[in-house]
């Protein structure tokens, strides 16, 4: 299990000796921060513009705009950085998002597709410049390359007819008043014949934006507002008109209702022309129509035109958005929740006091006073680790937006047909493990499209839908998070399995093996090559790599599968590796901690007769066979005698269980597992160490190699 | 020949024996390697930590080292190759720690009264503790003094110096605490 380690994003800080690259400056990492706040909303808005596409046939055009200005703001934020390539990347794709939001460029246009391979290539410029401060060559040469894609594809844009606008039946003043984009939306609205409504509005001077956005609210439910122009009407004084150009989904004698506004009158300008009063109550209110005609504005206040100029409508509204939140690079953070460590280990030390002082009879007072203090302290203690705790957690959306990208790129890559469906992207995780988890996790779903998935012909002939079904689910269980990547596929094989392993010689021809101990051969070394799992079982592009990628994090993977049915991979990981809660066991004079999350229960040996047969022994728990370990044995310690004093953590990973023998407990305490440094990197079996306020380090145990080792081990006898 | 011996840690020993924090040495140490860089002295004397191990001296060039800490109780790892003591916690961080003995191909006698952890740093960031018999002292070393030890088949040893009647061994920290063990 890998202990939080800060990222640090350009932690060189030597120069370096390649003379071409700057050293990452700490520009460098804002820009590659920020960049990738905006690259991280660009593909969850991608994705979203992707299902739109495929559900709906069309794209709603705010989501178009926000891409739209996500890519613009990215290239201003390269250009400022220096970051050139990046820069003229971003610019291509708002070149393209601008095409698409004017309706220069048709959403079946195949230039769209190539948004997904723009955004990974500025992933791929990105960690470029986030390592080194400027792209690799390799990303540049691929940048370079993909720009020349999008020239030729954009090439022969496919003609779009441009309606005519005079059908509106709008005043040439405005039409003339509109932007492009503005002309490009009501085109889009005539053509899908919703009604167009003008809407003039008189509000007080000093009250008129909380009026707009009330009517532009109740619009917005249930259309668009194409313009927002302030009208040179004259008004009372100290009052604002304003003209809202309006496409509306709505009959406009609802939407008319909707708009509960005194001062503001409807008029219909598509189809017909027809004027009708705003508010549910209808006419002692409404006032005449302020036509565009009408007087010149008498007292035109000089706030009023700068106040709103039209089109920067959406960028004040997306100004205001940014400020809810704060970005913090994770190595605060990481140093945060180590000072909060040190806290807990002081904690604990007060605690040896308080029981020191307790046994003392002459110090016994103070001792309960001191216990007082301790609990009040203990409280907030706790407080202020489950809140350093959840600024570290992220939902795994993040994660999910990642492979919905490769599902894409997949489909097309395979011409495959496959569903690839996604459910609880709320699952929280700690940070660090979602960064580890992204890998593993494409490697999964990429095996399953390419191995697991048939062709459509062979599906049909199997009886099931031409289209397959990727699955991938995540959730919480208790202090795990499970994630599950199912496929409705072929499904594995598992004679042929058996048959491979024993040609490769991992397992000998006559073990007898249950079939969940053959389906686990898939993730061994030898077996897990594409050559031989492909062709029988459709599997196996470096799942032992898989595996232990899972296993650095704590983390367990299952595989479950039928044939013809599909396979289901599920991996439980802890929720954070930061602080956890463990219990303290004792082995002869030694102690070590075991994460409580992998606890299932504790057993007194005495009180479960025990089967031995060689160096064997099996525990009967409530009617089913518990293998037993001596953690003395495990960790080849003095004297691992059976005793019937002696007690039984019972230790669960996913469905694997395994009974811990260890002579005592001492208590649980939350523990920071702190990793080992020194010349020995990783120690099997060993997750780390800790230290609980004696200024002596506790080992703590790896259980998910303990709970595979022992496995294997049954595996291997 | 040796122009300054630095108090011996007996004399900075006598704070309270329960208190297993660092002393004193780490700004020792990090003054010493500061007046070697410093223009008055001379460029060609090397800032060295003299420690004991068995019946021999041997050095360690001040700047390698971080601090030096009394012994603290140490937790043994399972699995790990005998040169290996154990793990002990060091301000928010759990560090190995060497046997030196071990890696000198002396006989291990575990830790004395006078034993010591000098916690050294690594190329990248590292970090590792060496289990010493006990610290002597820095002494600053004319380059002119120092003879390369190649010729004498030494596996740990780089170059030496004359320190009065016998020859102390500057240490190759990489092959005492690196993975460098064959």
């Amino acid at each position: 299990m890998a202990a939080p380690r800060a990222r640090k994003p350009g932690k060189k800080t030597g120069t370096s000796g390649s003379g071409k690259g700057r050293p990452p400056s700490k520009d460098g990492r804002e820009f590659v921060a920020e960049a990738e706040e905006i690259l991280e909303q660009i593909c969850g808005d991608l994705c979203l513009l992707h299902e739109q596409r495929h559900c709906q046939g069309e794209v709603e055009p705010e989501l178009v705009h926000r891409l739209f200005r996500s890519a613009h703001t990215l290239k201003g934020l390269a250009g400022l950085f220096g970051q050139d390539a990046v820069s003229r990347l971003a610019h291509r794709l708002e070149d393209i998002l601008d095409g698409l939001r004017l309706g220069r460029i048709d959403f079946r246009a195949p230039v769209v597709g190539l948004l997904d391979d723009g955004v990974a290539t500025l992933l791929s410029l990105m960690t470029g410049v986030g390592r080194d401060a400027s792209p690799s060559e390799h990303a540049t040469a691929q940048a370079e390359q993909f720009l020349g894609q999008l020239e030729q594809a954009l090439a022969a844009p496919p003609p779009v007819e441009q309606g005519d606008l005079a059908a509106a039946g709008l005043d040439p003043t405005l039409l003339r008043a509109l932007t492009e984009y503005e002309e490009h939306r009501l085109r889009e609205s005539l053509r899908r014949g919703r009604p167009i409504v003008l809407i003039d509005a008189m509000f007080e001077l000093t009250a008129f934006e909380e009026g707009l956005a009330e009517i532009s609210g109740a619009v917005r439910e249930s259309g668009e507002i194409i313009s927002t122009l302030p009208s040179a009407a004259a008004a009372a004084d100290r009052r604002i008109c304003f003209t809202l150009l309006v496409a509306t989904d709505l009959d406009p004698v609802l939407l008319g209702r909707r708009i509960d506004h005194a001062n503001a009158t409807l008029r219909v300008v598509h189809p017909g022309n027809t004027l009708l009063p705003a508010g549910a109550v209808a006419g002692a209110a409404a006032r005449a129509p302020v036509s565009a005609e009408g007087a010149t504005a008498s007292r035109a206040t000089p706030e009023s035109a700068p106040e709103t100029p039209p089109e920067d409508g959406p960028r004040i509204e997306s100004l205001r958005s940014i400020s809810g939140s704060v970005r913090v690079d994770i190595a605060k953070l990481d140093q945060l929740m180590n000072l909060v460590g040190e806290l807990v280990s002081h904690r604990n030390a007060l605690g040896n006091i308080v029981t020191r002082l307790s046994a003392d009879s002459r110090n016994a007072r103070i001792g309960a006073d001191l216990a007082k203090v301790q609990k009040l302290l203990d409280r907030r203690l706790k407080e202020l680790q489950a809140s350093v705790l959840d600024v570290r957690m992220v939902p795994l959306r993040q994660v999910f937006e990642k492979l919905s990208r490769v599902g894409r790129r997949l489909r097309i890559d395979l011409d495959k047909e496959v569903d690839l469906e996604f459910v609880g992207g709320d699952t929280e995780l700690d940070k660090l493990i979602v960064e580890q988890l992204v890998d593993p996790l494409v490697q999964l779903v990429r095996n399953a499209f390419d191995h697991a998935i048939e062709g459509s012909e062979e599906r049909e002939l199997a009886g099931k839908s031409r289209v397959g079904r990727i699955r991938v689910e995540a959730f919480q269980r208790g202090n795990h998070v499970v994630v599950e990547v199912s496929d409705d596929g072929r499904g594995i094989d598992v004679a042929s399995i058996r048959r491979k392993a024993v040609e490769r010689g991992i397992v000998s021809e006559h073990e007898v093996l249950s079939e969940r101990e053959v389906l686990n051969l898939i993730f061994e070394a030898g077996l897990s090559t594409r050559d031989t799992v492909s062709q029988t079982s459709g599997r196996g592009v470096g799942m032992d790599v898989v595996r232990s990628n899972l296993v650095a994090l704590g983390g367990l993977v299952e595989v479950a599968s039928s044939v013809g049915q599909g396979t289901t991979i599920t991996i439980t990981l802890p929720i954070t590796l930061a602080i956890i809660q463990a219990l303290i066991v004792r082995v002869g004079s030694d102690r070590f901690a075991i994460p409580l999350a992998s606890v299932r229960e504790t057993l007194r040996v005495a009180d479960h007769p025990i089967l031995r047969s060689e160096d064997k022994e099996l525990l009967n728990l409530r009617g089913l066979p518990l293998a037993l370990r001596r953690l003395a044995d495990e960790f080849e310690l003095p004297d691992s005698a059976s005793h019937e004093s002696q007690f039984v953590v019972v230790l669960g990973m996913g469905e694997q269980q395994l009974g811990l023998v260890v002579d005592g407990f001492l208590g649980q305490q939350d523990i920071v597992i702190k990793p080992i440094k020194g010349p020995i990197q990783q120690i099997r079996g060993i997750a780390g160490a800790t230290e609980l306020g004696d200024r002596v380090a506790i080992l703590v145990v790896d259980v998910s190699a303990l709970v595979v080792d022992a496995s294997r081990r049954r595996e291997a006898a | 020949m040796t122009t300054r011996v630095t108090p011996s840690v007996k004399n900075s020993a006598s704070a309270e024996a329960r208190d297993l924090r660092a002393i004193g040495w780490e700004g020792l140490a990090r003054s010493a390697s500061r007046s070697f860089v410093s223009a008055d002295s001379a460029p060609d004397r090397r800032e060295l930590l003299v420690i004991g191990a068995g019946e021999g001296a041997y050095a360690i060039p001040v700047e390698r080292v971080r601090e030096i800490v009394r012994l603290a109780a140490i937790t043994r790892v399972p699995r790990m190759p005998d040169w290996l003591v154990g793990v002990v916690p060091l301000r928010g961080e759990v560090i190995e720690v060497v046997d030196l003995r071990r890696r000198l191909g002396l006989a291990s006698v575990g830790a004395t009264r006078s034993s010591r952890i000098v916690v050294i740093h690594g190329d990248n960031d590292g970090i590792a503790g060496v289990l010493v018999d006990s610290v002597k002292g820095v002494m600053r070393v004319p380059e002119s003094d120092v003879l390369p030890a190649q010729g004498h088949d030494f596996r740990s040893i780089v170059e030496m110096f004359r320190s009065g009647e016998s020859f102390v061994g500057i240490l190759d920290l990489e092959r005492v605490v690196g993975l460098a063990d064959d």
